[in-house]
């Protein structure tokens, strides 16, 4: 004969009960959280990636960080840019006006100072700074860009090159433009700087020159020259600005993704999970009300 | 000589009531942990005839044979064996999980991505003092998470070692109670009651032993236990009243072994053994983690020695000390932090020599290392935990078909009290008969 004993009975009943209630223990917690992982043992795999895409992150949150700093440092860049433009169309003008042999000496002479003053806000405006305020034609140096030697001439100070931001997944941009990259450029008469040019026609028509008027022609060729270094760094300046838009465009696509993975890898399926919770706690509760019955029912309530 | 019908009536009394006292103490019972099902076990009482007699009745009534108990050697057997696997397989799971804890909930791995991800975001102004300082600060942090995790593990290794300790404890006092129930039972008739308490007693004594280690059983004749360790054909632990003292020894590193008499003795099943098996993975990953520690250290201060600090010279190191537990920071300024390459001006904002320092924490893949040890640990904790569910399972059914076999069954008990009950009425019955009878002859005139 098989009996059933009574703590049989129970030890079956509670170890049905405590594994249904564990279940929906977990589903609740996955509901509560949103995450389908309590712990990196609940699925390792998942878990590993879940750590590998919020690394990635962390380090797009950064990237993001510096592809804007990039970007504002490059656009006042185009700025500054734009007023260099902007001073050597004024001094070609008055280049223009001095090339005019009718004017007296003194005339020429007021244009010289004129053109003096355009030189003297070149150099300002090539030791602008950028928005961490550091030089923004200076390349990695400290300090300005620019310094003024004994003689009065400016001299470039910084490094030779604009050091590169990364942006991510390998990918670099040059955060700025440096001063002799746009500055220096060659003209008919060989390699000079714009400071020089400009200085070069001012004291021309102070006076240094014998003829004022044929040194003011001849700098329009020169001043031409030196506008065209600075629109073509304005155009590198626009492509590079370009590149960081499409950069930072993969970037969101990428993030995008990156969560989309995310709640695929690690989230819970709230309309699932709901589902799961509903059926144990229908089984849960069939199970707590059998159990009541069963155990209610005993032979010794039956006799008399 | 005639049957006696009173002393027949006065046997079935006294069978019955004695069926009604087991049958009471069963449901009293019922809910004893180790308690097995007990019933009387009856035989007739009938004497043989005297010289000349042969076949005259001679009917004495019945007798109380003694008392029998429903045990089940066999699912015992099964019991202890499930039991201790799964008190293995339990115990080691424990201490992986403890190790997986101590890795995620420092949060070593988020960590360390904030001090790469500080790192990535100096180079966007390597001269900042701000940026420079949230390096620094960072650095510290996950130097801090380090000694967190090695903490952790560290004090899941002692509690496992104290936990085990107290267990070697038990299994002294264990034995020490089973060699003192053996010379008991020894000096117990079969058949009483005394005796089924006794082997009660030793049952229970045996399923503890087994929760702490794997033993093997032999029964004696006289129901006295001999218990091995392991196998049945490992070393005794008690054997009649006599036990062998059992120890733990703790290695250097950490990890515990066994001894019986002074002799090392492996144990296959039973949470001692699942608590040495989890030190051993508490040590490796512990010696996974001081590697990674030790990876950084020399990672970050060999670029910084190779780089230029904003003052213009050679970055000092970064960190110092050795060990996940003994990592800390030692430059006391952001501006010591090496973000410029050799040879470079003071204040350079040259990123060349912080890219060095990224690169080189990349080619020791130290996120990887650690995101594959907290892989590895997690994997094996995941791995664990299906075999010690199945185990689990499987020690439930052997004890529930255990108990479903010795076990007290409150309807059987119910209908036993109605018909013992019955018994004595019946018996009482046949005396009030032999009364009439005897009242019958005696009015005989």
């Amino acid at each position: 004969m098989t009996t059933i004993s009574t703590s049989a009975f129970y030890e079956r009943s509670t170890r049905a009960i405590a594994d249904l209630r564990a279940q929906a223990g977990a589903l609740q917690t996955a509901i509560g959280t949103g995450n389908r992982l309590a712990r990196s043992s609940d699925d390792p795999v998942a878990a590993a990636q879940l750590r590998r895409m919020a690394r990635a992150e962390a380090f797009a949150a950064v990237d993001k960080g510096a592809a804007s700093r990039a970007s504002t440092d490059l656009t006042l860049a185009d700025n500054a840019l734009s007023e260099f433009a902007g001073q050597i169309t004024r001094a070609r003008e008055l280049a223009v006006q001095a090339a005019n042999g009718t004017l007296s000496p003194a005339q020429r002479g007021a244009i010289g100072t004129e053109i003096r003053q355009i030189g003297a806000e070149l150099l300002s405006l090539a030791n602008a700074r950028d928005s961490a305020g550091h030089a923004l034609f200076g390349g990695n140096g400290p300090g300005s860009a620019y310094t003024v030697d004994a003689a009065g001439n400016p001299v470039y100070a910084g490094t030779a090159s604009a050091g590169e931001l990364p942006l991510g997944d390998g990918l670099n941009v040059t955060r700025g433009v440096t001063g002799p990259e746009f500055l220096n450029f060659s003209a008919s008469g060989g390699p000079t700087t714009l400071f020089a040019a400009i200085k070069g026609l001012a004291d021309a028509l102070q006076g240094a020159a014998a003829d004022p008027a044929q040194a003011a022609r001849a700098a329009l060729g020169t001043l031409d020259a030196g506008l065209e270094a600075v629109t073509t760094t304005q155009t590198v300046v626009g492509t590079r600005l370009a590149w960081i838009d499409l950069v930072s465009e993969r970037r969101t696509e990428a993030g995008e993704l990156r969560a989309e993975q995310q709640a695929e890898v690690g989230g819970a399926d709230l309309a699932e999970t709901m589902t799961r919770l509903q059926q144990t706690m229908t089984v849960l509760e069939a199970s707590q009300a059998s159990f009541a019955r069963l155990s209610s029912l005993t032979l010794f309530d039956l006799l008399r | 000589m005639a049957s006696d019908l009173f002393t027949i009536g006065a046997s079935g009394i006294r069978a019955a009531r004695a069926a009604l006292d087991i049958t009471a103490q069963n449901i009293a019972n019922a809910s004893t942990e180790g308690y097995v099902r007990r019933s009387v076990e009856l035989s007739e009482l009938s004497t043989a005839g005297g010289y000349n007699r042969i076949s005259d009745i001679s009917l004495s009534g019945v007798r109380v044979d003694g008392i029998a108990r429903n045990a089940d050697a066999f699912r015992q057997g099964e019991v202890r064996r499930t039991g201790s696997d799964a008190a293995r397989a339990g115990a080691e799971l424990a201490g992986l999980e403890s190790a997986e804890a101590a890795l995620e909930q420092s949060k070593l791995y988020p960590a360390l991505t904030g001090f790469e991800a500080s790192l990535q975001r100096l180079a966007s102004d390597p001269v900042d003092p701000a940026l420079r300082a949230a390096v620094l600060e960072d650095a510290r942090t996950l130097t801090r998470t380090f000694a967190i995790a090695a903490q952790g593990l560290d004090e899941a290794a002692n509690g496992l070692r104290f936990e085990a300790q107290d267990g070697t404890a038990q299994v002294n006092l264990l034995a020490g109670e089973l060699a003192r129930t053996n010379v008991q039972l020894i000096r117990t008739r079969p058949g009483t009651s005394d005796q089924a308490t006794l082997l009660d007693q030793r049952d229970s004594l045996l399923d503890r032993l087994s929760e702490f280690t794997g033993v093997s059983a032999t029964f004696n004749a006289n129901q006295t236990v001999e218990v091995r360790l392991g196998g049945s054909a490992g070393p005794l632990l008690v054997s009649g009243a006599n036990t062998a003292s059992f120890a733990m020894t703790t290695a250097a590193d950490g990890t515990i072994g066994f001894t019986l008499d002074g002799n090392p003795v492996a144990l296959p099943a039973g949470s001692l053994a699942g608590k040495a098996q989890a030190l051993v993975s508490l040590r490796d990953t512990r010696t996974s983690l001081d590697g990674l520690a030790d990876a950084l250290i020399s990672a970050a201060n060999g670029a910084q020695a190779n780089g230029t600090a904003l003052d213009g010279t050679p970055g000092p190191p970064l960190f110092s000390g050795s060990g996940a537990a003994g990592i800390t920071v030692a430059l006391s300024s952001g501006s010591a932090i090496a973000t410029a390459p050799a040879g470079a001006p003071a204040g350079s904002r040259d990123i060349a020599g912080l890219n060095a320092l990224r690169g080189a924490l990349d080619s020791a893949d130290i996120a990887g290392g650690t995101s594959g040890l907290i892989f590895s640990v997690s994997s094996a904790a995941a791995g664990r935990r299906v075999t010690s569910d199945a185990l689990d399972a499987i020690a439930g059914s052997a004890r529930i078909a255990l108990e479903a076999r010795s076990g007290v069954d409150l309807e059987q008990e119910a209908v036993n009290l109605v018909r013992f009950q019955q018994a004595f009425q019946a018996s009482g019955r046949a005396i009030q008969v032999a009364s009439d009878v005897f009242d019958t002859l005696l009015a005989l005139k």
